[in-house]
């Protein structure tokens, strides 16, 4: 075993004192999560241009409402409440006269200014909005422009727009807006999770449930597993093709076994991983102590992930090196690493439904085949909900004779594939050195 | 005791059979040269014999006990192909080789190598800065730094020069001196006969040679006539008795075939040329691997 471990600190050492590993510590974090970085350091660069919009009201109801709302935006609600700059565009309503014998081509005629840039959008309101039920067919509104999902007006016109249609409706019943005070209070549905009994048998009531530990927390953890198997595992493949196109392998083999030598080489990527883990967790959970949000560390599911990130690490690492034992060069390599990346893959996919219904049947299967086990399972135990105790231990259980099976087939690959070169890369010739080693 | 022992293994790589039930005993403390042409089953004797590769049929015993037994820390290697890490510095390379062999450090040993070798400068320095010849020999002090009973070298002495040639041959010699057993394969017919207390020929992995070289030689017998003319030989090829003639600039030698007269050949090289000096000789080492190689059937020993 001193051998192993002598090789394991080998790899362990060539990856770690590399500027790469300093690199690639800090950075991968950095790149994961760059567009949420990009979003946060951009969601002040608004585009203040102002924005013109046509109303083709058929129901003749909204125009004195609109343009006082946007009226109010645009003196209250797009400055910056420190030093009064402008950080939202001016809305300008414009209302034009319904042609109700051609509203098709005033439409149209509409949408080449959208085009041409004259305006920025208009807005058609049916003339059956305010009474629904009386006309269906005309009680639309409708908000035409380049990018219309993604427009922020769309999202203003909804609350002045709606408030109005409940008053123009009071009115229409006789009732005096007056007498109801909270007639526009909005409700929200408060997210809180279950009550709890202490040991003296007291009930502790639930605590919110919020996005960071609904959402957050198990999505770093996910993410967190997936960059550690990029870290520890991917690059065997690499690593040894190099070693077997550079003729190190046959100089070891001298030394070791076969299986020794990849058992030393899947060690290695693990204590780097493990290595990169210590500084990410054990920095994740200084930072949030420092900043007041020690409740969101999920200590109970620490040891799961340490578990299922060392179980996965040895999954993928036995398939890398078997893998990198038949490549023949990078290309080679490249090819065979998009596959290899399949457990890893596909539960990225599969994230945000199980996520949503950690209970779900598809969660609970998926999270019990062994390839894709570690990390979903990690996701399901990291959620808010509670699932059944025997099921971390079913998946480990599956994934640890998964594991073992890729070790054995594995090492079968590599004993009869490492010495050969120039053999071409077939599924056929992988098989068949798996079944007769 | 045998350092060595072959006992009929085969070994086939789909449907080509590399090695052909080969049997071999390497006494302990002998060099054995291993000689043969290209793809002849050399590399894949020696990549049984260190467990590499495992035979489809045959055993393979290691100072008498079976192979599989596991006797890798007592064989220094050096394959066919170097395999270095470049990044890695000369020491640490040679630290981390020989602690993979011999499960300790090595430290101590590594500076008297490099100092015999004549690359102590080079011993901070990334082995992607060395030349050929130094990486060459870097290799073999990785190969035989754990002190190992029985060193097994793959064409040593590929890519040197004379100098380092000779290094590397005082250097085996020292080992057996110390009392290892050796065992390299080599192209360079001179310095097998040179060095080598046996020679074995593999052909097409079968066994086509076994013994000294004066055993060899004897079995070829005194069939050669070496002459060196006044001018340049002529008409050599048409002398009756005569099988082949190599002709080497200065010198000639005759391979005659088996029973004929020496004398009689003899005269007919002086009829048309003029003799400065003539031999009978035993076949080079040499001369006997070609005869092999060039023999289109192959009769194992």
């Amino acid at each position: 075993m001193y051998k192993v471990f002598r090789l394991a600190l080998r790899e362990y050492v060539a990856a770690v004192k590399t500027k790469g590993f300093i690199i690639g510590l800090v950075m991968l974090p950095i790149l994961m999560s760059g567009s949420m970085i990009a979003m946060a350091l951009l969601k002040d660069q608004v585009d203040i241009r102002e924005r013109n919009i046509v109303v083709l009201d058929e129901t003749g109801e909204f125009k004195d409402m609109l343009q006082e709302a946007a009226e109010y935006r645009n003196s209250n609600q797009i400055f910056d409440p420190e030093d009064s700059s402008q950080v939202q565009p001016v809305y300008r309503i414009e209302f034009v006269d319904v042609d109700t014998a051609a509203t098709i081509i005033q439409m149209g005629a509409l949408s080449d200014r959208v085009r041409r840039g004259e305006i920025h959008a208009f807005l058609h309101i049916g003339s059956s909005l305010v009474h629904p039920s009386e006309d269906p067919e005309n009680a639309y509104l409708n908000y035409h422009a380049e990018s219309a999902a993604l427009d922020d007006i769309r999202d203003w016109l909804r609350d002045p727009i709606n408030n109005h249609l409940r008053r123009l409706r009071l009115e229409d019943a006789g009732i005096d807006e007056s007498q109801i005070p909270d007639l526009f209070h909005w409700s929200w549905v408060t997210a809180k999770g279950l009550l709890t009994v202490d040991e003296k048998g007291n009930i502790i009531d639930a605590g919110a449930s919020n996005e960071i530990r609904a959402i957050i927390v198990p999505l770093v953890m996910m993410m967190l597993m997936f960059m550690m198997s990029m870290m520890g595992a991917m690059p065997q493949l690499s690593a040894v093709m190099e070693e077997k196109t550079q003729r190190i392998v046959e100089v070891i083999l001298g030394s070791i076994t076969p299986f020794q030598f990849m058992l030393g080489k899947i060690l290695g990527g693990l204590a780097v991983a493990l290595t990169s883990t210590l500084v990410y967790v054990g920095g994740g959970i200084a930072f949030m102590q420092h900043r007041g949000f020690e409740s969101y560390i999920p200590y109970d599911i620490l040891p799961w992930f340490v578990i299922n990130l060392i179980v996965l690490i040895f999954m993928l690492g036995a398939l890398m090196t078997s893998l990198g034992s038949v490549a023949n060069d990078a290309k080679d390599a490249q090819s065979l690493s998009f596959p290899a990346m399949f457990p890893m893959m596909i539960p990225m996919f599969i994230m945000i439904p199980v996520l949503k219904e950690p209970l779900s049947t598809f969660a609970t299967v998926m999270s019990l085949i062994p390839p894709f086990s570690p990390m979903v399972m990690t996701l399901r135990l990291a959620s808010p909900v509670t699932i059944p105790h025997w099921h971390p231990w079913a998946g480990l259980v599956g994934v640890v004779l998964f594991t073992l099976l890729v070790v054995w087939a594995g090492a079968r690959i590599f004993r009869a594939a490492i010495l050969m070169q120039g053999v071409p890369l077939k599924f056929s010739n992988i098989m068949r050195w798996m079944t007769k080693g | 005791m045998d350092a060595i022992s072959l006992n009929d293994i085969t070994k086939t790589f789909d449907g080509f059979t590399a090695v052909d039930k080969l049997s071999l005993k390497v006494p302990e403390g002998s060099i054995y040269g291993f000689i043969g042409p290209n793809g002849s089953g050399k590399t894949t004797t020696i990549r049984m014999i260190m467990n590499i590769f495992y035979p489809d049929s045959g055993e393979i015993e290691i100072f008498g006990e079976n192979r599989h037994r596991g006797h890798s820390d007592q064989i220094g290697y050096l394959p066919e192909e170097r395999g270095l890490y470049k990044k890695m510095k000369v020491k640490e390379l040679l630290q981390f080789y020989g602690e993979l062999k011999t499960g300790r450090s090595v430290r101590a040993e590594i500076d008297p190598w490099l100092k015999k070798l004549e690359l102590s400068e080079w011993a901070n320095k990334k082995v992607d800065t060395l030349s050929k010849g130094m990486s060459q020999k870097v290799q073999f002090i990785s190969a035989v730094i754990s002190k190992p009973k029985l060193v097994i070298l793959d064409e040593p002495f590929s890519g040197l020069d004379p100098v380092n040639t000779n290094t590397l041959l005082s250097s085996i010699l020292e080992l057996q001196k110390n009392g290892a057993t050796i065992i390299f394969s080599t192209h360079d017919m001179a310095t097998a006969e040179k060095v080598c207390d046996y020679i074995f020929m593999i052909h097409k992995g079968k066994k086509v040679l076994d013994g000294t070289l004066d055993e060899i030689q004897n079995k070829y017998g005194t069939d050669t006539l070496r002459i060196r003319c006044e001018s340049k030989a002529t008409g050599l090829e048409a002398i009756s008795g005569v099988e082949k003639v190599h002709n080497f600039g200065q010198i000639q030698e005759l391979r005659m075939t088996p029973g004929v007269d020496h004398q009689k050949v003899l005269k007919e090289v002086m009829a048309s040329n003029t003799l400065l000096s003539f031999e009978m000789i035993k076949p080079s080492l040499h001369d006997i691997f070609v005869r092999i190689a060039d023999a289109k059937e192959v009769s194992d020993v």
